[in-house]
């Protein structure tokens, strides 16, 4: 088992290498930063100073190396950085440095630190709604299965998949933000509570999606379990439809919602890029645009990192898991 | 038993058909009662402001001002700062020794008075105000001026203002590191500095009043610069009426009014907060709803509201930015090459419809100087103007009577506005048989291509000026504006005597005569059309009812310093503006 | 398609509808030109522009049902040709991912040992690019490129479930007798793949491919959406949707129409895939 897991996660870390190198090289030839950062009206020199102080006019491979930290640094600044507390900086992604953003000129960590709290609240609020919303769809659907309430709900999770948030999104801010006034007209606000507040739509119109998936994985998992053995013994020795629908049913269906859950944790800290954008709330899938239209190569390349290491965490878990439970594959 | 009849878990059952057609037609009825209710109560959107001041007239200070950008303030480091917004947020922060007061003229600042000028117009002397403290207390004196100086001219700064400030004498040779003092600034007491130029030049007051020039503390600027390059630009100290309490780049900037100000009294608010990268209907409906206290640009339906609106008619201001719009072309590059094909383009633009289409947001034009500028010619003889035979004739004088047999590319930035505009003249040119691919792509890409010598055929470009002198717009067509990868002079155009005319004015000190060669050399550029000259664009900013003293500025634009609140502000309901004719919404 | 699935989908109204619906989406892609009333990049100045510069709203000027664009342009006309951009990106990407998927599905199944384990580490790797991400970042590189630029990016990042899912069908078959046995004949690893083995693949390739057609839809128009997409004057739903954009407090037409084509063309596709797969692999 010990083997299995330690050759997962080589494979894990060789799959963020080859991200990262994808993704470095695309910000490498998708242009000059230099022009973006400092505006249309730099000079030459400005120019010129910024490309040296950040290694571009380096190789591309001596950029690589340097950005992982394995080759001498190419960044002027980095040598003698010095942080406000006095600890001194690295250079390299491998001693746990990503990186001075061109454009916020500052460590990009302190950045995403900002922004990871912001993303989290709302796509926290948005997993409970769908979860919230969505289970209980689900439930109700398989419960009063081939009526019209279930062909109601199914047809309404099909209309939620089909609708994306660019098209929601707008139209829900300007009705029922701006028209009606029930929520506030995007933003962040200002404390908790306000937080929390206006979070509340861009949250909701996030779920959309979620919790018509979640609606449809319930109920068709529901409708297996209510038909396995121990659920027909259950319900012959008398217990009430809703005593079964709750106590045998609901809790066996929820495990592969949970699985579904784990998958969906990379996106929860990714951002949503679209809806930050519509909403203008300040989280990562805001700064991410940001980062890519400045060509803000360090931002991008750590959004980027943390983003493929999210997605190996949970196929490693998701791997381990089937391991656990199937002996075969461990082989 | 009752459970295996369930065991699909149908609900119907029991109760029979007659239930299922009663609860049918409830349904109906309760969607039908509904959406009855959805179009007797649509909701209507505020038609004035939400809110009104407290009506009383003596400016006074408190209250937080909330206001708004489409983009992002870059840094708060005044020698590095090159941007509408940077600028705005740099002087709430600093003062500079002189400025510019609502009619563009000249005024002392932090100098007591304009500068006495002597030996033929090369040397000018400072006097500074005294008891003008920094946020950090402690007084300003010559030595801050001389040292804001170097550091600017210094090649460490990386200053891209450096160029205004090549005259002084010795500048030259410091920056590049081959000499260690300026012979050209003279501190000749605590409160007097003296500037010396290798020839004079009448725009160097303009210069002295750029944020360039605005002077900044030493220790502030020390005790950044062990923590990092730039680490300065995060935490700004200066002279200003406000002081940085935060800032989170993209997000929010935070001030606070400063008690140790200089001008006193100076009311404002205790606080105000600026929302960066808020802009489109995310950003006017906030305003509508009282959320907003100031916004500037907007998108185009929201834009014809506030025009026609009678409501909010006495807080708002439209005027024309002190910018030019045109496209480029590259001189080097056939077609472009040929005079003929240039005029002909400028004469196919169809500028009245562009301006049409931008809801009149843009006043058409055809020369590079904008109307507030000196030099401007209402009446220029050979102005660029929308004719299509005069642009066939054109065609046909270059020699492509029936078109150009090949498309040529406009590179195009990625806002969705230039993607716009672009698409009108790409049809304007198809009629005079140009065809034109649109080459769409990053501000970056775009920014590196056309500098680049026999890069891009064809752009749309924009000038924005520096200072309110046609020296600041003619210089992009000085041949010595050219370099092979990062040209200032975008459309690689040569022309020796439009170089003689510019290197003429730029000593001379008499205004008329000044004005009378940029006028000569307004008329070139417009003949040899290096750009097809299209427009100006009108800028709109709106305020709420309670927000005063406030005005755009004809230089910076976007100024709020003198802001000051009318609170406590109260709610007024929106039947008061009930007879309002505007309702540009839902056509 | 056996007679006992065909009669399955013949008794799911869902999917008989989202078969209606994607004929008729389709149909539009083909014949949208045709059925145009106007050239879709033709400004009407004149007339579909008003004296504010607004254009002029559905049914205001006769030949213009639906109005102007904020160019002036027929929206109608507009909304017709973009069908045929988006469903030519939708229907070339989803191609190019299942050409990809399958064959490396097939490939990795089939062989197994060493070919499978790289080539499912490949598709690790290939799922951990950050999607939209990637698609930006790519989209900047060829700085708007033509349609055959999107449906690459958008066919080269969507092929991994289709490989998953082949690979695990494909090592079903390989259990299964016939297959073994035609191993065992030696007839040639061709034969044996497309002969024996693709076929009990194709059923759920074809469903999941349908519902793809979809998601491609979707992140055609959401690049778009972010100015990203296909090259201007062109008119995608996408494309059109972002022109909207700043309008939709006014002028909220110019949103909802090109959102009920593209809502309408992915619901139609889902409805359309999910009745397939119900279907092909019948579990109640």
């Amino acid at each position: 088992m010990i083997g299995f897991i330690a050759r997962r996660t080589g494979w894990a870390l060789f799959a963020t290498l080859c991200v990262i190198v994808v993704v470095f090289a695309l910000m490498f030839v998708a242009g000059d930063p230099a022009a973006t950062t400092l505006g249309p009206h730099a000079s030459r020199e400005a120019i010129h100073d910024f490309q040296v102080r950040e290694g571009l006019d380096q190789p591309i491979l001596a950029q690589l190396a340097s950005y992982l930290g394995v080759g001498r640094c190419v960044r002027k600044n980095a040598k003698g950085y010095t942080r406000p507390d006095g600890s001194r900086g690295f250079c390299g992604l491998l001693e746990g440095d990503f990186g001075v953003s061109y454009s916020a000129r500052e460590p990009v960590a302190n950045v995403i630190a900002r922004r990871v709290p912001r993303t989290l609240v709302l796509s926290g609020m948005a997993m409970l709604f769908e979860l919230l919303i969505g289970v209980t769809a689900g439930i109700i659907a398989a419960f009063r299965r081939h009526t019209w309430t279930d062909t109601g709900i199914m047809f309404g999770t099909f209309v939620g998949i089909s609708l994306p948030t660019y098209v929601t999104g707008p139209l829900a801010l300007m009705f029922f933000a701006f028209l009606l006034g029930w929520f506030p007209v995007g933003g962040y606000g200002v404390g908790a509570w306000e937080h929390i507040r206006h979070a509340l739509l861009p949250a909701l119109i996030l779920a959309v999606t979620g919790a018509a998936t979640y609606a449809r994985v319930m109920r068709s998992d529901l409708i297996d379990t209510l038909r396995d053995d121990h659920v027909r013994t259950a319900r012959a020795k008398g217990l009430g439809p809703m005593a079964v629908l709750f106590r045998h049913g609901v809790r066996n269906a929820l495990l592969p919602t949970v699985t579904l859950i784990g998958l969906s944790l990379p996106f929860l800290v990714g951002g949503a890029i679209i809806t930050e954008k519509i909403f203008a709330w300040p989280g990562l899938g805001l700064l991410t645009l940001e980062a890519i239209n400045n060509l803000d190569a360090p931002m991008v390349m750590a959004v980027v990192v943390m983003f493929a290491i999210m997605v190996q965490i949970g196929n490693l878990l998701a791997d381990v898991a089937v391991a656990m439970l199937d002996p075969r594959v461990r082989g | 038993m009752r459970s295996t009849r369930r065991s699909d878990g149908s609900a119907a059952g029991t109760r029979g058909d007659g239930w299922r057609r009663v609860r049918g037609v409830a349904v109906v009825v309760v969607l039908a009662a509904l959406s009855v209710a959805a179009v007797r109560h649509w909701p209507e959107p505020p038609i004035g402001p939400r809110y009104v001041g407290a009506g009383d007239p003596t400016p006074r200070s408190g209250g937080t001002f909330v206001f708004a950008g489409g983009s992002n303030i870059r840094t708060f480091d005044p020698h590095v700062a090159y941007d509408q917004l940077s600028y705005m947020g740099i002087r709430l922060l600093f003062d500079g020794l002189l400025d510019y007061d609502r009619d563009s003229h000249l005024v002392p600042s932090l100098a007591v008075a304009l500068p006495e000028v002597s030996n033929g117009g090369r040397t000018f002397r400072f006097e500074l105000r005294r008891g003008v403290r920094f946020h950090n207390g402690r007084e300003l004196t010559a030595d801050d001026v001389v040292w804001s100086m170097r550091a600017l001219l210094s090649s460490e700064s990386a200053s891209p203002g450096y160029p205004f400030y090549k005259a002084i004498v010795g500048a030259p040779d410091f920056h590049a590191g081959k000499r260690d003092d300026i012979p050209g600034i003279k501190k000749l007491g605590r409160y007097t500095v003296e500037f010396t130029l290798t020839e004079p030049d009448h725009t160097f007051l303009n210069a002295m009043a750029l944020p360039f020039a605005y002077p900044v503390p030493r220790e502030n600027y020390e005790r950044w610069a062990k923590v990092g390059p730039d680490a300065v630009g995060r935490h700004p100290v200066g002279t200003g009426p406000f002081e940085l309490v935060r800032w989170e780049r993209g997000v929010e900037a935070v001030f606070k009014r400063f008690d140790g100000y200089w001008n006193q009294p100076h009311p404002g608010p205790d606080e105000m907060v600026f929302l960066e990268n808020l802009a489109g209907p995310v950003a006017t409906a906030r305003f509508r709803n009282g959320d907003l206290d100031a916004i500037a640009g907007m998108p185009a339906v929201d834009y014809l509201f506030f025009k026609k609106s009678r409501a909010w008619k006495p807080y708002l201001d439209q005027y024309p930015g002190v910018t030019i719009w045109g496209l480029a072309m590259n001189c080097e590059m056939a077609p472009f090459d040929d005079v003929h094909v240039r005029r002909a383009v400028a004469f196919a633009i169809n500028r009245k419809a562009l301006s049409r289409a931008l809801q009149g947001r843009a006043l058409p034009t055809g020369q590079l100087l904008p109307p507030a500028i000196p030099g401007y010619d209402p009446d220029l003889p050979d102005r660029q103007y929308y004719d299509p035979e005069r642009a066939k004739e054109e065609m046909a004088l270059a020699g492509h009577p029936d078109g150009l047999a090949a498309p040529v590319t406009a590179w195009i930035g990625d806002s969705d506005n230039s993607r716009l505009i672009a698409q009108l003249w790409q049809q304007d040119l198809r009629e005079i048989g140009i065809d034109v691919a649109l080459r769409q792509v990053s501000f970056a890409t775009y920014l590196e291509a056309t500098a680049k010598k026999d890069t891009a055929q064809m752009f749309p470009s924009g000038w924005n000026m520096d200072f309110p002198d046609a020296s600041n717009f003619l210089f992009l067509f000085d041949s010595h504006s050219i370099h092979p990868s990062h040209s200032d002079n975008r459309s690689f155009y040569r022309n020796p005597e439009l170089d003689r005319l510019l290197a003429k004015a730029r000593p001379e000190t008499d205004p008329a005569a000044r004005v009378k060669l940029y006028r000569e050399a307004n008329d070139i550029v417009a003949r040899d059309a290096p750009w097809a000259f299209l427009y100006t664009p009108l800028e709109m900013e709106v305020w709420q009812p309670y927000v005063m003293g406030y005005r755009p500025h004809p230089i910076w634009l976007e100024d709020y310093r003198d802001v000051w609140l009318d609170l406590p502000r109260h709610r007024v309901p929106q039947s008061r503006y009930r007879d309002e004719p505007a309702r540009a919404e839902a056509p | 398609m056996d007679p006992r699935a065909l009669r399955r989908f013949r008794k799911n109204k869902g999917a008989l509808a989202g078969l209606v619906l994607v004929l008729t989406v389709t149909t539009l892609g083909v014949a949208g030109p045709w059925l145009a009333p106007h050239d879709p990049n033709r400004q009407f100045r004149d007339t579909l522009v008003l004296a504010d510069g607004l254009p002029a709203g559905p049914g205001s000027v006769p030949g213009h049902l639906l109005g102007g664009d904020p160019l002036g342009r027929d929206e109608l006309s507009r909304l017709m040709y973009g069908a045929r951009v988006s469903m030519t990106v939708a229907y070339a990407a989803t191609a190019l991912a299942v050409l990809i998927g399958v064959l490396v599905g097939l490939v990795s199944g089939y062989l197994g040992g060493l070919v499978d384990g790289a080539l499912m580490r490949f598709v690790d790797v290939v799922l951990s690019m950050p999607f939209l991400l990637l698609a930006i970042a790519m989209q900047r590189v060829w700085s708007a490129p033509g349609l055959w630029v999107l449906c690459l990016v958008l066919g080269v990042l969507s092929w991994t479930t289709l490989a998953r899912v082949t690979r695990a069908k494909t090592l079903e078959a390989r259990n299964h007798d016939y297959v073994a046995a035609a191993r065992a004949l030696g007839y040639p690893h061709r034969r044996v793949l497309l002969r024996h083995v693709l076929p009990n693949v194709a059923g759920p390739i074809i469903a999941i491919a349908t519902i793809m057609v979809a998601q491609m839809i979707l992140a055609e128009s959401a690049l778009s959406f972010l100015g990203l997409g296909v090259r201007p004057p062109t008119a995608s739903w996408g494309s059109m949707l972002s022109e909207a954009g700043g309008l939709v407090l006014g002028m909220p037409r110019l949103v909802v129409y090109p959102s009920i084509f593209i809502a309408a063309a992915v619901f139609g596709f889902n409805l359309f895939g999910e009745g397939l797969r119900d279907a092909l692999d019948p579990k109640e």
